[in-house]
């Protein structure tokens, strides 16, 4: 390895660099082994257009009639524009507005028990003293490898004996009890912040509670958003939560919904595509939102969390 | 230990009890409790019956599906996981040469992730039903193509199809790291002659490796919990050629009421993934380059 490493040393000077004067090399400007060539262009091209063309698809099936979709008929691009359906699965007998309601109560309530609490456990392993911590903090980490399946029988168990089976409690709740990987990513952040800055806070008077909701709060935000996001795109998606603990077709979320308008069709008659195509792009909208709009904490996240994040 | 000390580790216990209560109530307490039931006979109905270990030498001994569910689920970790970080390796690669629109082929190859899994499964039962756009395709280049999720053969190629089309998650990941790797590095090496291929696997491979482990070992944990697509698209069918473990567990819990035997998979489960976890970071020392280690 040092062998390696010596031939790189940085400071010395490759003949490829721009001589003095000239204003310095871009970071566009790349090295012989990285350019470009017109076959990776073509491999792109083709690789690109190869993982979009389910999802040109999903637009053309959810554009087209019933006919079509029952004769096979659909292709790639729409011939037909059958927009009506984005509003026929909110009039039909599938409750679709009902799937999409309990996805936003579901997802919210995820959402900010995570925020509130993960911030909390997280500036505390981060900042506060006391003895048992490390013990403590070994076990978030260890706990970070057992997977769900252990615990998700006898947790089945304990909300059956609370009756929160059928509600939406089961999905909500935990998360105001914060998570390993969440707990996490807050001590982390909170590790690099100066730590001038509750000190001086605490000489001017300022109890524990009052550094976090006044000091760490707004500065956490970029985590705490981060966090949303993650949670937000976990529950939004969870198909086997609400599989295990919701049965009314009512209380179904729409990752469930979806599904189940699916399998529950009548034996002979083939699923309504088209309807199940618009479910999905309602699925999945939201998500291509939220990371549109959250790309930037996320990309924070990603360099500081140890490439930790993004799904 | 001094008053504001004191006042110090109460607040550092209070804002950490909901992790703390939620690691009693939803993990400790269940995990004690899992090892009992998975100890015993139970329907969560009747009161349960001790059976020791009956469940696991059962499964271990005489339940075909298990052992067919374990063969199904290495064979899909196996190859699904290295599969995407090859091939997002090779889109990171190529993103990486200064091409242009460089931004827009990012979005359109990481665009797949972004759908949630059960619409993508939605999307597979569609593009790979018999006569679906797949087979479509393959028939222009005059392959008739198999009927994918119903045939023993090709149902887990199909699946690992499925896992492939998010390549692009590692694409971006890789692409990060890249963009990381010291400049001067590329440039040393072109000074002493060694050709793209050579930088590849000389400078970029290697510094890769930590985020390449990182991502095999997260793959791996995933691979192996695999459940929604299998759930939705193939039940484990056709004759359990795509069983895998959690579908498996599921089906025996929340289908047949078997709790113990349920049980007992999933801490089989969490074997599983423990040998696999020690086995990567035992082989890693031998593999993963980190530059700060002193050797």
């Amino acid at each position: 390895m040092a062998t390696v490493l010596s031939t790189a040393a940085p400071g010395q000077q490759p003949p490829t660099a721009a001589p003095p004067g000239r204003r310095p090399p871009s970071t566009e400007r790349v090295v012989r082994a990285n350019r470009a060539t017109p076959f990776s262009y073509a491999t792109l091209i083709i690789v690109s257009a190869v993982l979009c063309v389910p999802l040109v698809f999903v637009v053309s099936i959810a554009l087209s009639s019933d006919q079509t979709v029952n004769a096979n008929t659909f292709t790639i691009l729409p011939r037909e524009w059958h927009w009506e359906n984005f509003t026929r699965v909110f009039s039909t007998d599938l409750p679709m507005q009902r799937f999409l309601l309990n996805s936003v109560i579901i997802s919210v309530g995820a959402v900010i028990g995570q925020m509130l609490s993960s911030g909390l456990v997280g500036y505390a392993f981060a900042r506060l003293r006391a003895p048992g911590k490390n013990v403590l903090f070994i076990i978030v980490l260890a706990t970070m490898m057992i997977p769900a399946q252990i615990t998700m029988i006898p947790q089945f168990i304990l909300f059956k004996e609370l009756g929160w089976v059928n509600t939406f409690l089961p999905l909500i709740v935990p998360n105001f009890f914060s998570n390993a990987f969440n707990v996490f990513l807050v001590r982390q952040f909170v590790s690099r912040l100066p730590s001038e800055i509750d000190e001086a806070a605490m000489v001017d008077g300022l109890g524990f509670f009052g550094i976090y909701r006044r000091i760490m709060l707004p500065m956490l935000a970029p985590v705490l958003i981060a966090i949303g996001i993650f949670t937000l795109t976990a529950t939004w998606g969870d198909f086997m939560g609400p599989l295990i603990y919701l049965n009314d077709e009512s209380k179904m979320p729409l990752a469930l919904g979806v599904q189940y308008i699916t399998s529950t069709s009548q034996a002979l008659q083939a699923p309504p595509w088209n309807l199940v195509m618009v479910g999905s792009i309602l699925l999945t909208l939201p998500m291509i939102l939220v990371y549109y709009l959250g790309q930037r904490y996320l990309y924070e996240m990603d360099i500081s969390g140890g490439s930790a994040g993004v799904k | 230990m001094s008053r504001l000390r004191r006042r110090e580790a109460i607040w550092f216990y209070l804002f950490a009890s909901p992790w703390i209560i939620g690691f009693v109530v939803f993990l400790l307490g269940p995990m004690i409790a899992s090892i009992y039931i998975s100890l015993t006979d139970w329907d969560s109905f009747t009161a349960p019956k001790w059976v020791g270990l009956d469940n696991y030498t059962r499964l271990l001994t005489e339940d075909p599906v298990f052992w067919k569910a374990l063969w199904n689920t290495f064979y899909y970790a196996a190859v699904s996981v290295p599969l995407g970080l090859v091939i997002g390796l090779w889109l990171a690669n190529l993103l990486n040469k200064g091409v242009r629109f460089r931004k827009l082929f990012r979005t359109l190859i990481y665009l797949p992730t972004l759908v949630p899994l059960v619409a993508t499964a939605m999307i597979f039962k569609m593009v790979l039903a018999p006569s679906g756009p797949l087979n479509g395709a393959l028939g222009v280049f005059g392959i008739p193509g198999p009927s994918w999720l119903l045939e023993a053969m090709w149902v887990k190629p199909a699946l690992i199809l499925l896992s492939v089309w998010g390549a692009g998650a590692a694409t971006v990941l890789l692409l990060a790291a890249m963009k990381g790797i010291p400049r001067e590095l590329y440039e040393a090496a072109e000074v002493d002659g060694a050709g793209p291929v050579r930088q590849f696997w000389s400078i970029t491979i290697p510094q890769l490796t930590p985020i390449i482990f990182f991502n095999l070992i997260m793959g791996l944990i995933g691979a192996f919990q695999v459940f929604s697509q299998v759930y939705i698209l193939t039940k484990g069918g056709p004759d359990n050629a795509s069983q895998m473990m959690v579908p498996l567990l599921f089906n025996e819990a929340f289908s047949f009421y078997h709790m113990g035997y349920a049980s007992a998979i999933s801490w089989l489960l969490f074997a599983v993934i423990l040998v696999f976890t020690l086995v990567a970071f035992r082989t890693a020392r031998r593999w993963v380059f980190y530059e700060t280690e002193v050797k």
